[in-house]
């Protein structure tokens, strides 16, 4: 396997508040992640996964520990990084192609060397014929397609998504899971999926980091052996309900889950 | 209001395609002449009823009589151009003025605290009571009227401008870190377009007030514009000339209004306009 595309060894979080209390976000996480893995991260709300998937991208500082991407610490926002936020975050002014295109021009590509590829990325999240919307004329799944687009465009090695389906209903949400396996089949990236659905992150994960409430620390990894490519009714059979059944036992265990 | 004001492209199809479903959604449509023309014939026979004097109301009829008499004899044109020239001059300048400090000070944390004091100062003081100081500075010429349209007109534009380039989510910001954009980037690419309808709302704002602004330099010191003309008209007693160029100043502020809205329509295809601050 060699090395890990990803190592995070001993990382600590902790914020002080405005009113000067301590608040301990993540404690001693330990993790490291192979290039073309698919790994998906879940918890509660608050448990630090987002913050996580913050320190990661190089958007907030680390308090201790280690975070290494390709064996280069971790000390800031790098381009081989994409990111797809809970919402779109599209920019309204800008068609969807430009949309897709931001990373290029902010990172100061050559726009008719990656302009093709962006087509070819809107084709693969099916927009075609969607290049020349606004964004205010697509469906909520439809945007965030775009965004999975636009983090793919600038051909990072590692796609970090912090919940990007949680506000599409469940038949959209669904269908996107089954989008983002076969994006990520043919893309060949290595994804960090942050969920709080347990059902979403068996299905599509090599591999479940379940994350314990404040401070988050990796109760376990749970290893998904269900065959790929994945479909949905997959998601009906037994040894499917093992996983989100064993998973959904480590949280009743501690008496997270009401 | 301004939905009812501007003509939209979708309005004029509807129109084109079915009038009468258009009046049908349209009820208050027909209302607005209606109540005009009641409005007029109610006064134009208070008048006579009452023989009231000319000099205190004139009869509708009269202030017609006085503009078209004006307009024909190109004398209320003259001073139109002067005054639109004054309000629109000074409106640029406080536009661009407004748009640069407003984005100078959103952008640099130290220009806005040291600024800040005396902008709450030069913003709560009335602008219009420096116009007598502008006139003795600049003169009876148009660049007094200029400088007090300016004036007037800046604040709305600088508030708007520097509430806009904050008013930024920041989800878009995060975006924009995560690919290590530049201070430069993140303005161009993201502050400065989010800002733009509350720059517009400032705008708009804006060029009406230039419109008042000139008219109160013209009172305080002037040989032209409609200011000017009122204040002759005033001393002569010739009220239904007042009347008269009180419409043209009503028509003048309605077209600039009008202008700055399809100006917004089409440069902020993708916002609705958002509310007005610093009005």
């Amino acid at each position: 396997m060699g090395e890990p595309l990803i190592t995070v060894t001993n990382l600590d979080k902790t914020y002080v508040t405005r009113g000067g209390s301590v608040i301990r976000a993540l404690a001693n996480l330990s993790l490291a992640v192979e290039a073309g893995e698919f790994v998906t991260i879940v918890g509660q709300s608050g448990c630090g996964k987002t913050t996580f998937l913050k320190i990661l991208a190089g958007l907030l500082p680390r308090t201790t520990g280690q975070v290494t991407v390709r064996g280069r610490a971790v000390d800031g926002p790098s381009r081989d990084i994409g990111i797809v936020f809970q919402d779109p975050v599209l920019l309204p002014w800008r068609t969807v192609l430009d949309n897709v295109l931001l990373p290029v021009q902010v990172l100061r590509l050559d726009r008719q060397v990656y302009r093709p590829r962006a087509l070819e990325l809107l084709r693969l999240v099916g927009l075609t014929g969607f290049e020349d919307r606004y964004p205010h004329e697509l469906s909520g799944g439809m945007r965030q397609r775009v965004a999975i687009a636009r983090a793919l465009v600038h051909d990072p090695s590692l796609l970090l998504m912090d919940e990007p389906f949680g506000a599409l209903d469940a038949m959209t949400r669904e269908h996107m899971n089954l989008e983002l396996l076969r994006i990520w089949r043919e893309a060949g990236k290595t994804v960090l999926f942050v969920t709080h659905s347990i059902p979403e992150a068996v299905f599509l994960a090599d591999r479940v980091v379940v994350l314990s409430a404040r401070p988050g620390r990796i109760v376990e990894i749970v290893r998904v052996d269900l065959p790929r490519p994945r479909d949905l009714d997959m998601m009906a059979t037994d040894e499917f309900g093992v996983y989100t059944r064993k998973i959904r036992h480590l949280f009743d265990a501690r008496g997270w889950v009401d | 209001m301004a939905d009812d004001l501007a003509v939209t492209p979708t309005a004029w199809r509807e129109l084109l395609a079915d009038p009468r479903a258009f009046v049908r959604s349209r009820p208050h449509l027909p209302l607005i002449p209606l109540v005009f023309v009641a409005f007029i014939a109610l006064w134009e026979w208070a008048v006579r009823a009452w023989e009231i004097p000319p000099f205190l109301v004139p009869a509708p009829s009269a202030v017609a009589a006085a503009l078209v008499g004006g307009l024909a004899s190109q004398l209320y044109v003259a001073h139109f151009w002067v005054t639109l020239s004054e309000a629109l001059a000074g409106f640029l300048i406080a536009a661009v003025a407004g748009v640069v400090l407003g984005a100078v000070i959103a952008q640099f944390r130290l220009v806005e605290q040291t600024l800040y004091p005396y902008l709450v100062a030069l913003q709560t003081l009335p602008k219009i009571a420096i116009a007598p100081l502008i006139i003795v500075w600049f003169g009876f010429g148009i660049t007094s009227k200029v400088v007090i349209a300016a004036m007037v007109s800046f604040f709305p534009v600088l508030v708007n401008v520097i509430v806009g380039l904050k008013t930024v989510d920041q989800g878009k910001l995060d975006l924009m870190r995560s690919l290590d954009a530049s201070r430069w980037q993140t303005f161009w690419m993201v502050k400065f377009p989010n800002a733009l309808p509350f720059v517009f709302a400032g705008l708009d704002v804006a060029i009406v007030f230039s419109v008042l602004g000139a008219i109160v330099g013209e009172f305080v010191g002037a040989q032209q514009g409609l200011g000017n003309l009122i204040l002759q008209f005033n001393f002569t007693l010739d009220i239904a000339g007042v009347f008269s160029v009180l419409i043209l100043l009503s028509v003048l502020g309605v077209s600039l209004h009008l202008l700055m809205q399809v100006l917004q329509r089409r440069l902020i295809f993708w916002a609705e306009p958002e509310q007005v601050i610093g009005a």
